[in-house]
């Protein structure tokens, strides 16, 4: 089984996903813990989803979107931003650890940039070991 | 394989070693194989390919399947494809799913064949898992709206424009200038043939302006765009002129303004002519401007600046042309299709103050020399310093802005074919000495090299270094009241002085600041500025939103051939969706399960599209499905779950999370 830490990566479609395909055309590594849904923006990035990533055993969430004004649908991104600092308290009240879910913003050229993002991300996971909730039964 | 109510198929491509070089193709297979209601697996070389595609639809007829996952490349590529192909096949195609086992595996992790296959598995899972979910959706279509606008009449536009015209198409093209012909009506020849340009574009420009099937709003600004399905409703501005179309071109007008006169405080510089020469308040950019009806700037005009108290134009105008009452007016502009032809303007040269422009008189900009070598320009095609005199020397900078990290890390192309035909051209009319400075000479077009071949026999010197500096500091005799150069011949590995008279800068192409008109359009900029194309090698004139197209350079910086190559590829693209007639509407929507409903309308609160509301007398959320983005903001909001986003329901995406989670548990 991988050492590497797992992460769910829920990226917008018009950004995220499509940094992420620009980051694997140009062959710029990133870990392969790192997992990928595409959703079509941010916004519908329901806190559900977070949960249930930690509570099937995830290291660590990302949310990868658009930056800030250049949401494809105005104002997902907002949305995702304002659910996801909210849930950063849910996370550490629950001793997930609030480190272990961030949101980012990539646009649609900066493969560069999604694999700077995840790969600092995995690296703050890596340091502080696996989740918790992973040897809860 | 267990016996589940779904059949389900998985494809996996090999991308022809792309994808199985680096990811155990079989080993996906037999664990595809394995997962719940699969009754199909297979691998093969080009999935993409007729017989791919044929086996896909072979397969989904034998085998009777209701759900498909194609484990290839990024389902931007070959999605909507592969989707059609099921459709064929007598599949909802909607129940057809990609795995991005390229993108996301093969290429990302090249260097762990293990890890990626590993993965590889985990996003088939993933996906077969969402297809189980996954629901048939029908498809609807909306019109798609007759009529396209072109934004930009430069040579990009107005060929466009005019093809799309010749199409039948009823076209609209706007220019926010008072002339169209855009930056190559002021050039004065065309690399490599020499061409005057305003020989070959006028023809075009009177074809555009008299085209039955060609509306120009000219000194027109688009304000804001509304997109509904098959239809943009532009916002278009239309500046006012002051001047009427009873205008009949006498230029008695300009004649009369006092503005810019030896006397008068106000004064004001011709943008035609790039700062070279003054222009009057009412005016004609340049002597074939389009439509030949003058312009009156009210920043610059005595009656609106002072008071009322000039209007010697109104006076001598014996056409009754001039209206000072005019008033910006807002047209609305229905269209189905719009072609971004925005065009580039000159790199700010002033950015890189040891290069002097905007400090030494005689430091210019390739567009300046452009006008200063044209008939039409303010020395009438006389090549001049600005004391009047002609050159004896002339350097010519390459590379101004472009290639250099701290500025534009772009090559605009076009600079080193320019830059040798100024070369060509000064030494013809002037018989001055001429000095190139490159960093790589690329004349990669067709005649390019020749035409660079015939500059190199023309006794023009070249020197390949990027000069350190433009400086009037003489250090020497031959120096004094010169501009000298400075720079390191790398080829020779000598640090050179070259005293000349004039400097000329070929500066990077910029794109137009056009922000606005992208925001409200919806469209991405590139990193370096220009316009995100759909894809670069095989999509490079469409956009990302559909009926958005692109040509020339507001994609990237082009020569004249690659722009009317590129123009009549994007005029192409916009007549063949037009001649659709009709376009598929997104299923992909949110919907309100009624039964849940408790008519909060907090759904509607934070729609931005007002494409849900709460019926008042039902006491239920309906969504208007032409108006909804499928953004799914509403679905995190809604406390009972009733609205959910089609095939983005929290159970299809909870089951791709269970799948690729390390605690894969069955489901």
């Amino acid at each position: 089984m991988t050492e590497e830490p797992q992460v769910l990566t829920l990226c917008c479609n018009w950004c995220g996903y499509n940094a992420a395909d620009q980051a694997g055309a140009a062959k710029i590594p990133y870990s392969p813990g790192v997992r990928i849904v595409r959703l079509m923006c941010t916004g519908m990035a329901d806190p559900y989803y977070v949960l249930r990533a930690f509570e099937r055993g995830f290291d660590g969430v990302l949310v990868i979107g658009c930056h800030p004004g250049q949401c494809h649908y105005k104002s997902g991104n907002l949305q995702a931003r304002e659910q996801t600092d909210r849930l950063l308290g849910v996370v550490q009240a629950l001793g997930i650890g609030a480190e272990r879910l961030r949101m980012d913003a990539a646009s649609s050229s900066e493969g560069p940039r999604f694999a700077e993002i995840v790969n600092e991300f995995t690296e703050t996971l890596r340091k502080l070991g696996p989740s918790p909730l992973k040897e809860v039964a | 394989m267990t016996g589940g109510t779904r059949k389900i198929g998985v494809f996996i491509c090999h991308c022809g070693g792309n994808i199985s070089d680096v990811v155990d193709v079989n080993a996906v297979r037999e664990f595809a194989a394995q997962q719940d209601e699969v009754v199909a697996s297979t691998d093969f070389r080009f999935m993409c390919s007729n017989q791919g595609q044929a086996r896909l639809q072979e397969t989904i007829k034998e085998k009777g399947l209701d759900g498909v996952v194609v484990a290839c490349c990024t389902p931007k590529m070959y999605e909507d494809m592969f989707r059609g192909s099921a459709k064929e096949a007598g599949m909802n195609p909607y129940l057809l799913e990609i795995a991005n086992v390229r993108e996301q595996c093969a290429y990302a992790h090249r260097h762990e064949p293990e890890q990626a296959t590993e993965k590889a598995k985990a996003l088939v899972a993933a996906q077969v898992a969402k297809v189980r979910n996954l629901r048939p959706l029908d498809v609807k279509t909306a019109p798609i709206h007759d009529g396209v606008a072109v934004i930009g009449a430069g040579i990009a536009g107005i060929h466009a424009a005019l093809l799309l015209g010749n199409a039948g198409h009823k076209v609209t093209l706007i220019e926010k200038s008072p002339t169209i012909g855009g930056n190559m009506a002021r050039f004065d020849k065309t690399f490599p043939t020499l061409d005057c340009a305003m020989c070959t574009l006028s023809p075009k420009m009177n074809d555009v302006f008299n085209h039955p099937n060609v509306d120009l709003m000219t000194y027109a600004e688009v304000k804001d765009a509304v997109r509904a399905p098959g239809r943009f409703t532009l916002t278009v501005v239309q500046k006012p002129r002051y001047v009427t179309d009873a205008c009949i071109g006498c230029n008695r007008c300009t004649e009369a303004c006092p503005v810019s006169g030896p006397k008068s405080p106000i004064k004001v510089e011709s943008e035609w002519n790039l700062g070279l020469s003054p222009r009057k308040a009412i005016y004609l950019p340049f002597s074939q401007a389009l439509p030949q009806q003058w312009t009156l700037d009210a920043d610059h005009c005595y009656y609106f600046q002072r008071n009322h108290t000039c209007g010697i134009c109104a006076k001598v105008c014996p056409a009754d042309a001039i209206d000072f009452t005019q008033r910006p007016e807002e047209v609305q502009v229905e269209v189905g299709a719009v072609v971004v032809a925005t065009g580039y303007r000159p790199f700010d040269a002033s950015q890189i103050p040891q290069y002097g422009f905007g400090k030494y008189a005689d430091v210019y900009h390739g567009l300046q020399v452009e006008r200063l070598l044209s008939s039409t320009g303010p020395t009438n095609g006389k090549l001049l310093k600005k004391d009047g005199t002609p050159p004896q020397s002339v350097g010519i900078i390459h590379c101004v802005g472009s290639r250099d990290e701290k500025y534009r890390s772009y090559c605009s192309r076009v600079c080193c074919m320019a830059s040798l035909k100024y070369a060509h051209l000064i030494r013809e009319r002037t018989g001055a000495r001429v000095y190139n400075f490159y960093m790589d000479m690329r004349a990669n077009g067709k005649g390019y090299e020749e035409f660079y071949q015939r500059v190199a026999s023309e006794q023009v010197g070249f020197v390949r270094g990027k000069p350190t500096r433009v400086t009037d500091q003489a250090t020497a005799p031959e120096e004094e009241g010169k501009l000298t150069i400075v720079v390191e011949d790398t080829l020779a590995g000598v640090v050179l002085r070259v005293p000349v008279d004039m400097v000329v800068l070929s500066t990077a192409m910029d794109p137009e600041d056009v922000d606005g008109l992208l925001a409200s359009l919806k469209l991405d900029k590139s990193p370096d500025g220009f316009v995100k194309e759909y894809h670069l090698k095989i999509n490079p004139t469409e956009t990302a939103v559909k009926g958005i197209f692109v040509a020339g350079c507001a994609q990237s910086p082009k020569d004249i051939t690659d722009t009317i190559a590129q123009a009549g590829a994007a005029a192409m693209s916009a007549s063949m969706f037009l001649g659709s007639g009709s376009m598929t509407l997104n299923p992909l929507v949110a919907e309100v399960n009624p039964d849940l409903c408790r008519a909060c309308t907090r759904c509607s609160e934070v729609c931005e599209f007002d494409a849900v509301r709460v019926d008042p007398e039902a006491l239920v959320a309906i969504v208007d499905e032409t108006s909804c983005e499928g953004c799914g903001k509403c679905t995190v909001v809604c406390p009972t779950g009733a609205i959910t986003v089609r095939q983005f329901t929290k159970t299809q995406i909870a089951a791709s999370i269970d799948a690729l989670a390390p605690k894969a548990v069955a489901p």
